[in-house]
């Protein structure tokens, strides 16, 4: 079995996990109560109730609904807000790619640290710096993100020093790395919640590379121990540790949702608490399915990758 | 993480969102439901009652007037020094992308303070909530009869683009506002017909209402009674079109992100306004928007949670800006059902209640006890009748009177209203002295508001700010928009007495009339008032102009479209 068909096999298989999440979303989301009465509030008299469902098209079976939706969803065309009549694709419009690119800047911070943690920790065991760093990094580890943006707000924003501003404002029409700034305290929260899992995992993978054979035979030739640990152990290292830094990457995608609510920062994750709050299904269907289809492909994008830089793996495929 | 939210101590965030007007944006925006008869009157933000009269005749309430005294609540905002030109301001409130700009419509707070940015209402109210010319385009309104008006509007008035306002824009605006099919104001619709109207000349216009009616001075003076240029429509992407006579003009808006609003050069007022730019900027979270604040993001915010009043308090930095309003949070008996059909059970409720302690476990102090009574800003309140204390025993005489001791009752309140969750667990508290077990039932907003609303027997609502007659019309005629209580009783003389009371142009009758029907609310009615809560906002230290007086807005009226606002060097 060639890489091709390994990929193709994932894929499909990436795919049908998103038709069944869609069943669940679909499903959930009948469960967050009436689009019709949330919108009507105080007013919701029998006819206008009526006349809605028959506007936002209720009154049709539920499996049609399904079947339209997702065939909206294939086409690009995932419907219509409920509460203002625009286009889904267009509320969302710019929130998606500050999303994205808050997710991308983060991993790019924070797997990187991550990475050189480990391998920091692995390679001087048990000296101040491993235990001071594992501490650390359990304490980092039991605290949500809202409490570790609080306080980051609190210490460089706020109250303690006024350093980087406590929220994230894009203008329309502007890139989200415009204000540099800004960014910070968003990525520290999302890095300072992704590096505690991802290094210790690192360090434990690491720490096993270094106790094998080849780096002893490394170490018995008189390399200097920079070069083992950089140049031999680290590019075996890594391979296990990449499904960990898929699963931090897809759960990013969960936790721009709680940073974007602390800082105000203009994405899908502050849109999708609008919508959550005010029924509009379409918006939280749509959200709901951007995120599952981020995780399928991340975990997809880490499958090839670990297959590719083990060559274990990638000798048995060919 | 939505629900926490709203069960903060804090009111106003959750009403703003979707609470505000009721919800009335909906009817709109799916303008072809229907439904328009039974939907909200004309915007609820009214306040106070107009004198009546023609120009200056402000004399009779004046002596009954008097208002709530301003509150002292924050460190006092001056507005001293010599105000200076130029700067740009930027706001923060909690909005969303269901944000709308219409010079004549709002539903979320958002809303109100893009609309005063760009349109200035015919008439103002001012702290006495008496009607006054300032910061208005009319400069004289004639009571010729109840149903007879003439408006002269003020000489020299020109839109953003410089166009003169003439008697077509004026007659347009009028029937904009009062056509059925956009919905904006219900309440002026029944006063008004689309033919009502004649040009004296180009700036004087004669209405003649469909019916004798005081009121229609009320809606002159909403803020959402504006001018706007014929064949104005709301904002649909494009700003060109968002044209009107007020002191900043749109130049850019991204629903739930931000608006931008330019000086407007053709202003009318003199030397205003005085900043170059204002920007207008959503937050999703009260708390956020608080940091905002706090770190210097934004320069004013509207809606300080009041549970984080005290810490901004003590930033040297910033000031809390507060001022009394007259919005209430109410518990609903409706008075044809058992066992609130028999007035003593309805009393014995209202003698349960400890009001102070509502207002310090529900609003954390930013608000003032009540009454039973509404319309505290109008004129027209009475002021000598005795505020009702808690009084345990005689709540338990009245029951036993009723055959009620030892009642157990469910009392509901929505999830989506801040502070009625909280309002009503109080009282469950309270009512244990009693004897009475009251079943605090927090319903999900969409089911509270649904089928079930103003049928319950024992539930719970809120209202802001509108003078006596107006919210009559709202919640205690049989007719009303919202009959929670199913005021009045079928034996009652009530609903003659408010149409009297708004044929009568007189304003010391009319207010005695007022005072009759009050008392009769406050003697039998069904509403259980136990406060008005406060608006509570901040600003940074040198932002100058903001005064705290009682207000029916946020922000000292939004600066009054922000026209007296300046930046301290």
């Amino acid at each position: 079995m060639g890489i091709a068909k390994f990929v193709l096999k994932r894929v499909l298989l990436g795919v049908l996990t998103l038709v069944v999440v869609s069943i669940v979303v679909f499903a959930l989301t009948q469960a967050l109560g009436d689009p019709v009465e949330a919108i009507l509030g105080r007013e919701a008299q029998p006819a206008s109730v009526a006349a809605m469902r028959e506007e936002l098209g209720l009154n049709r079976a539920v499996i049609t609904q399904y079947s339209d939706w997702l065939s909206g969803l294939v086409t690009g065309d995932p419907g219509i807000s409920y509460t203002n009549g625009v286009p889904v694709l267009e509320v969302l419009g710019d929130r998606i790619w500050n999303s994205l690119f808050l997710m991308l800047v983060s991993a790019l911070v924070s797997i990187p640290i991550s990475i050189a943690i480990g391998t920091l920790t692995a390679a001087r065991r048990d000296t101040a710096f491993d235990s001071t760093s594992s501490a650390t990094s359990l304490v980092l580890a039991s605290m949500p993100e809202f409490v570790t943006g609080l306080l980051l707000i609190v210490l460089l924003a706020t109250n303690v020093w006024q350093v980087f501003p406590a929220v994230v404002r894009i203008r329309p029409g502007e890139a989200p790395w415009v204000d540099v700034g800004a960014l910070v305290l968003p990525v520290l929260t999302l890095t300072l919640g992704v590096v505690p899992y991802v290094s210790r995992v690192m360090r434990a993978s690491m720490i096993e590379v270094l106790e094998s054979d080849y780096i002893e035979m490394a170490r018995l030739k008189g390399l200097p121990e920079r070069t083992v640990v950089w140049r031999h152990a680290l590019p075996n290292a890594i391979g296990p540790t990449l499904q960990v830094i898929a699963i931090n990457i897809a759960y990013l995608a969960g936790g721009v949702i709680v940073v974007e609510n602390i800082f105000n920062y203009p994405g899908i994750g502050l849109a999708l608490r609008d919508a959550v709050t005010d029924v509009n299904v379409p918006v939280v269907q749509f959200i709901a399915m951007l995120i599952a289809a981020i995780y399928v492909v991340v975990n997809l994008l880490a499958d090839v990758g670990t297959i590719l830089v083990t060559p274990r793996l990638r000798t048995r495929l060919q | 993480m939505d629900n926490d939210r709203r069960r903060e101590l804090w009111l106003p965030h959750a009403m703003s969102r979707r609470r505000l007007l009721a919800g009335t944006g909906a009817a709109v925006l799916f303008a072809a439901c229907g439904g328009d008869d039974d939907s909200a009157s004309p915007s609820t933000q009214g306040g106070g009652q107009p004198t009546g009269g023609s120009t200056g005749t402000a004399g009779g309430p004046a002596t009954t007037s008097g208002g709530p005294a301003t509150t002292s609540g924050g460190p006092a905002t001056t507005s001293g020094g010599t105000p200076t030109s130029g700067g740009t301001l930027r706001v923060g409130l909690v909005g969303s992308t269901n944000d709308l700009i219409d010079g004549q419509y709002i539903v979320a707070k958002a809303d109100q303070a893009r609309l005063v940015s760009g349109w200035d209402p015919v008439v103002n109210y001012d702290t006495d909530f008496n009607i006054s010319y300032e910061h208005s385009l009319a400069e004289e309104i004639e009571t010729v009869a109840a149903d007879n008006y003439v408006i002269r509007f003020k000489e020299g008035l020109e839109f953003h683009n410089g166009k003169p306002v003439t008697a077509d824009d004026i007659i347009y605006s009028f029937r904009r506002r009062i056509d059925p099919k956009l919905n904006l104001a219900p309440g002026l619709a029944e006063l008004l017909g689309p033919d009502g109207m004649t040009a004296i000349d180009d700036r004087t216009i004669e209405f003649q209402l469909l019916k004798p009616a005081v009121t229609f001075i009320n809606g002159l003076a909403e803020y959402t009674t504006t001018i706007v240029p014929v064949d104005y429509a709301r904002f649909d992407g494009d700003v060109s079109n968002q044209i009107g006579t007020g002191p900043f003009m749109l130049e850019s808006f991204t629903p739930g992100t931000e608006s931008v609003h330019v000086k407007n050069p053709n202003y009318w007022g003199s030397g205003l306004p005085l900043l170059d730019e204002v920007q207008i900027i959503d937050f999703a979270d009260a708390q956020a928007l608080t940091n905002a604040l706090a770190s210097g993001e934004v320069d004013a915010a509207v809606d300080i949670p009041f549970a984080q009043v005290s810490t901004l308090e003590s930033d040297s930095n910033l000031r809390i800006l507060e001022s009394q309003a007259g919005n209430w949070l109410v518990i609903t008996m409706a008075i044809d059902q058992a066992p609130f059909d028999d007035v003593r059970v309805r009393q014995a409720m209202r003698l349960i209640a400890n009001r102070e302690e509502m207002v310090e476990r529900v609003l954390a102090g930013h608000g003032r006890v009540a009454n039973d009574m509404y319309g505290v800003l109008d004129p027209c309140y009475p002021k000598d009748i005795p505020q009702r204390e808690q009084d345990i025993e005689q709540a338990m005489a009245l029951l036993a009177d009723a055959g009620q001791e030892g009642l157990t009752i469910d009392l509901f309140a929505p999830d989506d209203t801040a502070g009625l969750a909280e309002l009503i667990a109080v009282f469950a508290d309270q009512a244990q002295a009693a004897g009475v077990t009251v079943k605090a039932q927090v319903l999900d907003g969409g089911t509270y508001w649904g089928d079930e609303y103003t049928k319950r027997t024992f539930a719970t609502s809120f209202w802001s700010t509108r003078p006596y007659l107006i919210q009559v019309a709202a919640g205690s005629l049989k007719n009303a928009t919202y009959p929670e209580t199913h005021w009045p009783s079928p034996d009652s003389d009530f609903a003659e007495t408010y149409d009297q009371a708004i044929a009568e142009t007189d304003d010391s009758a009319r207010c005695e009339i007022i005072a009759e029907m009050q008392q009769e609310e406050y003697d039998n009615g069904g509403n259980l008032i136990p406060f008005f809560y406060n608006l509570v906002d901040g600003h940074a230290a040198n932002v100058k102009g903001f005064e705290a007086r009682p207000n029916l807005l946020n922000l000292d009226h939004y600066g009054r479209g922000w026209k007296n606002i300046w930046f301290e060097d």
